[in-house]
Order: C-alpha cells, then sequence, then structure tokens
C-alpha cells in the first residue's frame, strides 16, 4: 500500500460497483483517473471516482431522441487534453466530443466516412490532433481534428479491423489487428502499404496493445482463446510467450509497473477477469469474479498505478477491482498429488520448493513464528511483497516402491490367494495346508487361526492313541503347569486372538487362570472334556510328523502386545505373576490386567461351558462368525472368504446372506485386480451365493460361424447344418476340437491350443494356408 | 520399506494429481501445464511416459482411471470449466513402435459454469458413472447409458451443495446393504460455516441423492477426501485433509423398518485426529487393503498412519519426497518401519509405547487431537524399543532400515 500511494498519489479506494442503466461496451478514464467514461448502446455518462463509491457526473446521451451516433461500440478518453473524448459508433460514425462546451450537447466533430461499424477508436498518445479509427468494412483513417475530414485512409486489405493501437515509444508506429488473424504495422506517413504483417492467431484477432515500457512488445487476443505477446524488435516477428486461456480473448491491457502482467477479458462463456503473469502461462495470476455477464472494457485506473482496476460490463455494472481483493487461482491450487498403487506403491508429486524447504520433520511440536527469526529486528528488513510473487514453479514426482517382502507389499495377498487351497481334500488338510500356508508367509495369526479351525471342527481321532501320545508330547513341552490347562487356556486364547484384539487375548488368559483360582479347582480335570480333550489330540496327531519343530500351537511372541498399566483402575488382579513359569508369561514383563465387563462375560460363558461333557462343533460357530466378522473389519476380507469356503456348512447359515455377498465381492474385486484370474473364479465356483455364482453365468455365450462356409452356426451341435462338415476342426491336426479351441481374430483359423503354440513357433502364418499372419494374444 | 524412484515428470508446471489404475501398473499424472501424461511400468520395473497430451486449456486438477472394463479410459477436470474422457486407441502401429499410445478424446462435458475440481468414476457396480464436482457448489453424475460409446453422457443427477466443492469420493461399498453414497468436501475458506463434508446417499424410492450426513466438525477448508476400501466391512472410514488428517468411521444405524424412506442415519466417529504435518494437508490416499493411510502436506513430507490391533492410528513412517537428484543419488533408499499386513504389526508395537496411546472411540475430535500431541516421533518409538534376542534376525534389518532413514529425518 505504501508503493501505491507514493507511485499514483491520489489514488486510493476500495473494491466498489454502481449500476448502470445499460449495458456497457467500453470504458476509459481519463488522465488524472479520477473521470470514467462508460459507453455502450444506450449509454454514455461519466463517472467520478470516490473515496467510497461512484458518482455519476455527466449524460452525454442528451437531446429528445439520441441518433444513432450515440451508440457507442468504443469510447476513449484524450491522454493528453482532459475535455476531449472520442466514441466509435456502431453505425459508422467518428464522433469526437469536447467536455469544455457550455451546452448539454458536448458533441464536437462528427466523422462519417466508414460505411460499417467502428471497432476501434484511438488517440495518438503524444499528438494532440491525431486520432485513429478502425472499422468493420476494412479500412483504418487517421483523422486531423482540425479539419473535418480524414487525413489518410489505411487499406488493409484482410479483412474487418477489430483494433488498432499507435505505438507508445515510436512516433510513427500503429498497430491493427484483422478478423482473418493478421496483426499489420504501419507507419502513419505511409497510408499505401503497411511496414510488416504477420498472422498471429488462428481466427479473429479481437485486440492488441503495446507494452508501455518495452518498445517492441506486443500483446495480442483472438478467437482461438490465447494471448500472444509479440517481439518486434527484431527482424523476424517472434512470438515470446504465450497464454491459453478458457475462451475468446476480447481484451487484452498490460499491467503498469509489471513488466510481465497483462489483464484479459472475455467476450463470450466467461465473465471474469484474469491477470497474467505472461511467464507462468497456465494459471492466472489473480482473478476478479464479480461480473456476472461478460466484460466488455477493461482499463487500468492509472497508468503508473498496478492495484486499480476498472471494469464496465454487459451486466450494466461498473466495478472498480482492489487487487488485494482478487481471488488468487494458485493458491486454492494443489500442490501435491499423492496415490497408493495397488502394490503398496506410493506415487507422490510435489511442488519442489515444498520438498527442498529445509523442515525437520523430527521436532513436530514447534510451531514456526511468522514473523521469522526473532534474532534479527524485523524493521531492517524489506519483505518483498509476498503476493506479487508468481515465480515459475515446477513438480518432482517420485514414487515409492515397496520393496520385495517388506510389510507395505501386497506379496502375501497374490501368495496367500494362490497358495490357499479351498476345495478338493478333506477339511482338516485343506485346514492344515492353509496354516502352513499361512505360517510360511510369516503370519502367524492366520496360520494359528487355520490350525484352531481344525481342532474345533475336524472329527475326532482315535482316543486310546492320542491320549497316550498327549503325555509323551506334554513332556517334551516346557509346561510346568497342568497340561490341559494349558492347552484348553491355550486353545480359548489363540481363539480369541483372532476373534478379538490381540490386547484383550492376553487378559482372557489370565482370567482363565483367575478363575481357576478363584473357583479354588487346581485340579485340571475339570477343565478336561471330552471332546476337546480329543480334539486337542488331534491337534498332536496332525503335528506328529514335524515334531521336530517348534509347537505349532504356542502363539507366536508378537502376539501378546505388550499390556501398559491402566493406573486408574481399582481392582487390577495380578495372579500371574505366581506362576512364572507359565508359558504365557514366558518372555512378557509383569503385567496387570484389567477387564471390560463385556470381556469376563464371554469368558465367563466359556468357562462355564468347559464343563459340559460334549462340546460340538456348532458351539464354536458364534465365535467363528465373530472372527470372521473381525478379520472384515480388519480389511482382511481374503481370511474371512477362505474360512468360509472351506468351513462351508458348518458356518455359513450362521452369517446373512447380504454379508457373505459383500464379502465375496470384495474378495472377488481384489483377486480381479491382481489379475489372479483362476483363483477368482475358483472362489465363484465355490461360493454359495447365488448372486456370486451367477457372475460366472453372464457372456457366456459365443456366436460362432462354421469355419468352412462363413455362415452363423445355428444349433449347438458339431455339425454345420449347411455345409454339414464339423465347424471346429483344428487347423493343425485336422482333427474336431474338443475342449479349448483357439482362433486367430483375423482369419478365424485355429484349433487346440497346444497345436498352434507349437505351429506359431516355427511360422507366422496361419496353419490353415490362408496366408493370413495370425495374431493369438 | 519403500525405494524412492524420481522420474523426469516434465512437467512444465505444478503437478495437481497422479493416479494409478485399477491394476497398479500405469500412471497418470496431470498438471497446470495442461496436460496429462500417462505412465506404463516397463518390465524392468521403470515408468515410461507412453502417452502426453493436451487436455484442457486450462490447469488440469484432477486425472482418474475407469475400471478396465470399460477400456482404458480416463477422465480429467480443469480450470476451464470442463471435465473430458480420454480413451486409449490401439493399433497405430508407428506410435507403437515409438513406445507411445494414443489418447482421444470421447467427450466434454461443459456443464460447470466454474472451474471443475474433481473428477471420479463411480464404483463399477454401479456401471459406467462419472461424478464431477465444480467450485460453485454443485455435483454432477453422469452416466454413459451404452458402455460401448463413451461420447454419450447423460446428466442424471445435479446435487448442490451451496458451498464451493473441491473434492469427492464415492463410498466403494458394493454391498446391497449400503445404498450408493457420495462425500463431497468444500474448500470454502470462511470457517462461520461449519460442515466442509457432506455425505449424500441415494434414495431409490425418490431415485435421488439426499444428504445423509454432514460433518459439523469439519470447518476448515478440505482439500481431499477419500473413503477406504470397504473389503466387506459393515461400516465406513473416511479420510479427510483439512488443515490435519483426520478419519472419521461412519457406522451405518439399523433401520426401524426396512422400508423407511429416509437417508440412513450414521453414527460418526472421530477414529483419529493428526495434526503433525504442521500445515494444510493436500492429499489423503489408503492403500488397497485400507489398512494404510498415506497424507501430504505443505511439509512436503507424505506420513503414513496405521491403526493397531486396537483401532489406534498413529504415524507409522515419514517419506520425504526427496526422489530429487538434488540430494544425492535418484536411488536414494528411503527405509521405512512401516507395517502393511495385520498379521506383522505386533512388531512395531514397544513396550513402553504401546499403551500409552490406548484410547477407546474417541467422543470429540479435540481429545483426538489431544492425543495426537502425546504421540512421539516415529523415531523415538524405534529407539525406545527392546530387543528381543528370539527376533534378532528381523530387529537388525529394522535397526539398518534406521540407520539410512535417521539422516534424512534430522538435517
Amino acid at each position: 500500500m505504501e508503493k501505491m500511494t507514493r507511485v499514483s498519489g491520489t489514488v486510493s479506494g476500495c473494491t466498489m460497483f454502481c449500476h448502470l442503466d445499460a449495458p456497457a461496451n467500453a470504458i476509459s478514464v481519463c488522465r488524472d483517473a479520477t473521470q470514467v467514461v462508460v459507453a455502450g448502446r444506450n449509454i454514455f455518462k461519466i463517472y467520478g471516482l470516490e473515496e467510497d463509491g461512484f458518482v455519476e457526473r455527466l449524460n452525454l446521451r442528451v437531446g429528445r431522441k439520441p441518433s444513432l451516433n450515440f451508440s457507442c461500440a468504443d469510447v476513449m478518453w484524450h491522454q493528453m487534453e482532459e475535455n476531449l473524448l472520442a466514441t466509435a459508433a456502431t453505425n459508422g460514425a467518428v464522433v469526437t466530443w469536447n467536455l469544455a462546451r457550455p451546452c448539454r450537447n458536448k458533441q464536437e466533430q462528427l466523422f462519417t466516412e466508414h460505411k460499417r461499424t467502428v471497432n476501434k477508436v484511438c488517440f495518438h498518445p503524444t499528438e494532440v490532433n491525431m486520432l485513429l479509427s478502425g472499422s468493420q468494412d476494412g479500412f483504418m483513417k487517421c483523422f486531423d481534428l482540425r479539419k473535418k475530414e480524414s487525413v489518410s485512409t489505411f487499406s488493409g486489405q484482410s479483412e474487418s479491423v477489430r483494433d488498432v493501437q499507435f505505438s507508445i515509444k515510436d512516433y510513427f508506429t500503429f498497430a491493427a489487428s484483422f478478423e482473418n488473424g493478421n496483426v499489420q504495422l504501419w507507419d502513419i506517413r505511409r497510408p499505401d502499404r503497411y511496414e510488416r504483417m504477420f498472422t498471429a492467431h488462428t481466427g479473429p484477432v479481437f485486440c492488441c496493445d503495446w507494452h508501455p515500457e518495452d518498445r517492441g512488445w506486443l500483446a495480442t487476443g483472438g478467437r482461438d482463446k490465447m494471448v500472444k505477446v509479440w517481439d518486434m524488435s527484431t527482424n523476424r516477428v517472434k512470438e515470446i510467450y504465450c497464454v491459453q486461456t478458457i475462451a475468446s480473448v476480447a481484451r487484452v491491457k498490460w499491467r503498469p509497473e509489471r513488466r510481465y502482467h497483462l489483464a484479459t477479458c472475455s467476450m463470450m462463456v466467461d465473465h471474469n477477469i484474469y491477470v497474467w503473469d505472461v511467464r507462468r502461462p497456465f494459471i492466472p495470476f489473480a482473478t476478479f469474479e464479480e461480473h456476472k455477464d461478460v466484460t466488455t472494457g477493461i482499463v487500468w485506473r492509472h497508468q503508473h498505478d498496478p492495484y486499480f482496476l476498472l471494469s464496465g460490463s454487459k451486466d450494466s455494472t461498473l466495478y472498480q477491482h482492489m487487487f488485494k481483493d482478487a481471488s488468487r487461482p494458485v493458491d486454492r491450487a494443489n500442490p501435491e498429488g499423492l496415490c497408493f498403487g495397488l502394490f503398496g506403491d506410493l506415487a507422490f508429486a510435489a511442488k519442489e520448493s515444498l520438498m527442498s524447504a529445509p523442515q525437520s520433520v523430527g521436532d513436530v511440536g514447534r510451531k514456526t513464528y511468522p514473523g521469522g527469526d526473532r534474532r534479527y529486528p524485523i524493521f531492517f528488513f524489506k519483505k518483498p511483497d509476498v503476493t506479487e510473487q508468481f515465480a515459475q514453479v515446477s513438480s518432482a514426482l517420485s514414487v515409492f516402491e515397496s520393496e520385495a517382502g517388506s510389510s507395505v507389499g501386497m506379496d502375501w495377498f497374490i501368495n496367500t490367494a494362490q497358495s490357499y487351497l479351498l476345495s478338493g481334500k478333506p477339511f482338516a488338510e485343506l485346514c492344515e495346508h492353509n496354516a502352513q500356508v499361512a505360517k510360511r508367509l510369516n503370519r502367524p495369526q492366520e496360520s494359528t487361526t487355520w490350525t484352531m479351525l481344525r481342532i474345533m471342527f475336524s472329527e475326532p481321532a482315535n482316543p486310546s492313541l492320542s491320549s497316550n501320545h498327549n503325555l509323551n508330547k506334554s513332556g517334551n513341552l516346557p509346561l510346568v503347569n497342568s497340561v490341559a490347562f494349558d492347552h484348553k487356556t491355550f486353545t480359548f486364547t489363540l481363539f480369541l486372538a483372532a476373534r478379538k484384539s490381540l490386547q484383550t487375548v492376553y487378559e482372557d488368559v489370565f482370567l482363565c487362570a483367575e478363575n481357576e483360582e478363584t473357583e479354588g479347582s487346581e485340579g485340571q480335570a475339570e477343565y478336561l472334556f471330552g471332546d476337546a480333550e480329543l480334539d486337542d489330540d488331534d491337534l498332536y496327531s496332525m503335528e506328529h510328523d514335524n515334531q521336530a519343530e517348534e509347537p505349532e500351537y504356542l502363539l507366536p511372541q508378537e502376539a501378546f502386545p505388550l499390556r501398559h498399566e491402566i493406573m486408574d483402575h481399582p481392582s487390577a488382579p495380578e495372579p500371574v505373576q505366581e506362576k512364572p513359569e507359565s508359558p504365557h508369561v514366558s518372555g512378557s514383563e509383569a503385567e496387570s490386567t484389567c477387564l471390560t465387563p463385556m470381556e469376563s462375560f464371554s469368558l465367563i460363558s466359556v468357562s462355564q461351558l468347559l464343563f459340559s461333557p460334549h462340546l460340538p462343533p456348532k458351539f464354536f460357530c458364534p465365535i467363528v462368525k465373530e472372527m470372521l466378522c473381525y478379520y472384515a473389519e480388519q480389511g482382511d476380507v481374503q481370511m474371512a472368504v477362505s474360512v468360509l469356503i472351506v468351513l462351508g456348512d458348518r458356518i455359513r447359515k450362521e452369517i446373512d446372506e447380504l454379508t457373505q455377498e459383500h464379502w465375496y465381492m470384495s474378495y472377488i474385486d481384489l483377486l480381479q485386480r491382481f489379475e489372479l484370474w483362476n483363483v477368482s473364479n475358483e472362489v465363484i465356483k465355490l461360493s454359495t451365493c447365488g448372486a456370486i455364482m451367477c457372475l460366472n453365468q453372464t457372456s457366456t455365450t459365443l456366436h460362432i460361424n462354421c469355419s468352412n462356409c462363413k455362415r452363423p452356426m445355428s444349433n449347438k451341435g458339431w455339425i454345420c447344418d449347411r455345409c454339414h462338415q464339423c465347424a471346429s476342426v483344428c487347423a493343425v491336426c485336422h482333427h474336431v476340437v474338443k475342449g479349448l479351441f483357439v482362433w486367430c481374430q483375423g482369419c478365424s483359423h485355429g484349433g487346440h491350443l497346444e497345436h498352434v503354440m507349437e505351429w506359431l513357433k516355427q511360422s507366422k502364418h496361419c496353419p490353415a494356408g490362408c496366408g493370413h499372419l495370425c495374431e493369438y494374444t | 520399506m519403500f525405494v524412492a524412484k524420481s522420474i523426469a515428470a516434465d512437467h512444465k508446471d505444478l503437478i495437481h494429481d497422479v493416479s494409478y489404475d485399477f491394476h497398479g501398473r500405469r500412471m497418470a499424472t496431470c498438471s497446470s501445464d495442461q496436460s496429462v501424461k500417462v505412465w506404463d511400468k516397463g518390465d524392468d520395473g521403470e515408468w515410461h511416459c507412453t502417452a502426453s497430451w493436451k487436455t484442457h486449456s486450462g490447469s488440469v486438477w484432477r486425472v482418474t482411471w475407469a475400471h478396465p472394463e470399460f477400456g482404458q479410459v480416463l477422465a480429467s477436470c480443469s480450470f476451464d470449466r470442463t471435465a473430458a474422457v480420454w480413451e486409449e486407441i490401439v493399433g497405430e502401429s508407428n506410435d507403437k513402435q515409438r513406445g507411445q499410445s494414443h489418447w482421444i478424446k470421447r467427450t466434454t462435458l461443459v456443464d460447470s459454469r466454474t472451474s471443475v475440481t474433481d473428477v471420479k468414476f463411480a464404483p463399477k457396480h454401479m456401471g459406467l458413472m462419472l461424478t464431477t464436482c465444480s467450485a460453485d457448489g454443485v455435483v454432477r453424475i453422469y452416466e454413459a447409458p451404452d458402455v460401448m460409446n463413451l461420447s454419450q453422457w447423460s446428466l442424471q443427477h445435479e446435487i448442490s451443495c451451496k458451498l464451493s466443492c473441491s473434492c469427492i469420493s464415492w463410498n466403494p461399498s458394493s454391498s446391497r446393504a449400503h445404498p450408493p453414497m457420495i462425500a463431497v468436501g468444500s474448500d470454502d475458506s470462511n470457517v462461520t460455516y461449519s460442515g466442509k463434508v457432506q455425505i449424500y446417499e441415494y434414495n431409490e424410492n425418490t431415485r435421488k441423492y439426499a444428504k445423509a450426513e454432514t460433518l459439523m466438525t469439519v470447518t476448515d477448508p478440505v482439500h481431499d477426501i477419500a473413503f477406504a476400501p470397504n473389503l466387506g466391512r459393515s461400516f465406513h472410514v473416511l479420510a479427510i485433509a483439512t488443515k490435519d488428517v483426520r478419519i472419521f468411521k461412519l457406522l451405518p444405524m439399523r433401520r426401524e423398518s426396512a422400508n423407511s424412506s429416509g437417508p440412513t442415519k450414521f453414527e460418526v466417529q472421530v477414529m483419529a485426529q493428526f495434526d503433525s504435518h504442521n500445515s494444510q494437508v493436500w492429499r489423503v490416499s489408503w492403500n488397497i487393503t485400507s489398512t494404510l493411510l498415506a497424507s501430504s502436506g505443505d511439509d512436503g513430507c507424505v506420513r503414513l498412519w496405521k491403526a493397531n490391533y486396537m483401532d489406534n492410528w498413529k504415524c507409522t513412517g515419514i517419506l520425504r519426497g526427496d526422489g530429487s537428484p538434488v540430494n544425492g543419488s535418484s536411488g536414494h533408499a528411503a527405509a521405512l518401519s512401516a507395517v502393511g499386513i495385520p498379521g506383522a504389526a505386533q512388531m512395531v508395537v514397544g513396550a513402553a509405547s504401546a499403551g500409552r496411546y490406548f484410547f477407546p472411540h474417541l467422543d470429540s475430535p479435540r481429545a483426538g487431537s489431544r492425543l495426537a500431541h502425546l504421540l512421539p516421533p516415529p523415531s523415538l518409538i524405534e529407539q525406545i524399543y527392546e530387543p528381543d534376542p528370539s527376533h534378532a534376525p528381523q530387529l537388525r534389518q529394522r535397526h539398518a532400515a534406521n540407520s539410512i532413514i535417521q539422516p534424512a529425518e534430522h538435517d
């Protein structure tokens, strides 16, 4: 603001507007920036620019029946003679107005030499009496205001003239733009021929503007939505900047005191005024969005003040825009892009300045002071005006690729999907296989879950054999406590591990121990019950082959997250310390536990059932259901669906159809993303939901033609009913193909897959000898 | 654990969006230089630009891929008030030899009167549908009635959001229990209008989208919004990039009667809120299993967030965008202590630090931010961790990783 007032001296104000009586076609401002003239088809008024608003000063449309001479296409206020105005009338007249005339009618001169609408009038910047006009009839005329007629006529011989502009630095030069896309440079002394001509745009060039400082720079705007800046000072006219806008450019005006800035407005569609930095031609530097209809005239209020812009519009308003109120599209533009890829890779694009900014990511809590470094007094710095910075920027693109085998990758998903067995073997073997797969892929929780499922739902094994074995096994194990207790606890531990958060599991274990104590039953007998014991034995018998390995049923260490101490919990039971040899506790620090009512409830229900002599598989269903939901909610729909399929009827009725369908759909979608078509198909086949199964039955019809007579095969048999020959004969071995038939989409010949593959190793041509270069993809 | 690869994007202005395709093998970038580039991952693992063309006459804000069932189709949206649909054409033999592919414009959607700020394809099970949102606060939903004809789109719905829209996200759930749902974020900077995230739901009876929920606690401009992949969940998880990162959980409430016509009521929970970017957050993105959230902010860093077994979200890694050759070789490895699979989650949880973050579902977002302050930076967590001899191999690997990343974090 300080700079602004220094430059302009008198100019001050705010964003303001006033209603006009009629749409404006053009506006112009007087030299001292205190008044603005608005001209249109039905309006011709002068407004004073006050501090807080526009004040109507003069209505130049006088007379009972205003002539067409008042219908203005353009207006210009003389920059040297403050009482002198010129208008271009739509009837072809060029009119000058003298505000100093004492009567109401200020009209001074009338030139009616053009035959069609005059698009533009322009006073010479330094010569008081020289006026130039450009018309739809293709002529430009130069008037001397002291004479009644034009001094000279210039014929562009191109087409209609849209704009004429005297050069600011070269006394004799003016530029004219044409509807056929040409721009011509003329010397005012030589009306016979232009000095230079070049094609600036495809389509009409609606406007041009000389740079106020740079002698050779001319900006042009056209219907092709572009603004181009040309350097005229060289021998060849050179395009040095090009700005692509979003609508045809009606006006272009260089911004005062800002070498690279220019303002544009459009004549269609777009009502906004844009200020561009030509060095960064993609994003407008500033936008004024006030107008509700097409902006027809823009002018910088003062020729040395870059902060005030006046505009008139077809919406019958006149605006003064303040630069500080402009919207800055770049501020809303997103400087970063970020996307997770399918395989866990992360693509990241960011503004380079953001990435190179010396920021320490470690100190999270620190706040940066807005005033900068406190060591230096703030007034020593002359801070550059941040709002005027609009340097060229670029983004850096990088891809963070997940390393093979790292936990962010998705290899585990693909491996699991491919290796899991979902059918074709007895239930126990499937579970066992899948447990091994999960274990191999370092997914202990899933592995344990499979093992548990096997134990719970398997048929009981031979009791005598296994009980014997049980003892042997327990001798090998570091289980000082009762075997049965540990197994039992363990079963539920593992099970709940999957079902609930690992956290609560830990507590559950303790609760079991606690229950045992509180009930005063040290003996393991109460915790043993027929079926469950057999289940445990079953576990051992299955593990028999690989005894050397670490005990399968030991939950890996990590599965027990260490529980923090909640200080404010009133009754933290600490039964664990009493049994330091208990396997659950080994490797963990002493922990206290707390139980929410919900957890203890579930445990109580379990422990009550422990006493029942028989534990049918159905007993587990609610828990398994809960576990499947848990997996699904954790984003591991693979586990949910795999278990669902393997368990089949054992669990299916427990879960409502809609949820099952949802899981299936989600898993199939994931499989298809990873292009695991075979697995996806298997899942669809094994699913029991109607909606899923029918996925395999859509788009299964193939319409084929007979390979002999090229007619459509109508019936379902092997024989074409027209030529009575077998349709699907292998082109290599000439036998009928039953099963996979592969054919070239170009010539439609084909045969057995392996035959064709073999053939194509040797030859590129069709095996049928039709000469086609076959493509089998 | 990531390897950072820098790609010479050669865009002439800011890149506003990157987007992976369905299968993760292709990538599209869009920029203010009015162009879109398509990158294909070669057999050598490198990304090659296979197409680059001028798409709009203004900044291109977003680019997005359609489901490959509909072909190789991209949609872009721009400051020039249009959205466009592009399709790759195969069979241009001379282009193919140069390793270039050809994209042609199938349609231009010109209904908006202001900048189109986001464009998204609807989930595949809804058919071929495209959604745009614009700065004047209108969300438009288009449908291609014939999926083979990408040049015909009919405007199906216009939702007026009142606030200028900056981003949209479809709920990806394909469950029949979840009606189509779309979340809209607004970047209106006036903080007095609260509720910068609105959620609209399709009503089967009225065949219209109706507002189901407004997240009133979000008062600052929202720059990005992302539903997590649903994967069989009964609830929805929504990540929001505003002045901080927020994660909301939307639990559909059970309807009293099956045929009630009103929109679904949701129980909205704030699962997490982090302001550790210390600045505006511009982007959020979920991984495919929705176990990992990435966010990027004005600090130039990507932060990775993960929930542990207690639904307790915290930072598991910070990536600096230092694939640039400024800081040394382009193959500079930024190794991280991030975890992705549920089964391995326990590895990161240090003995001393795990419990400190215990919090149940938060009632108010303020509580979330307070707790977020308590989180030590991840580097700290690493150091607290007491190595357990039984897991020595893994730990060695992890400590090696730390020694790489720590200089990057502290310099």
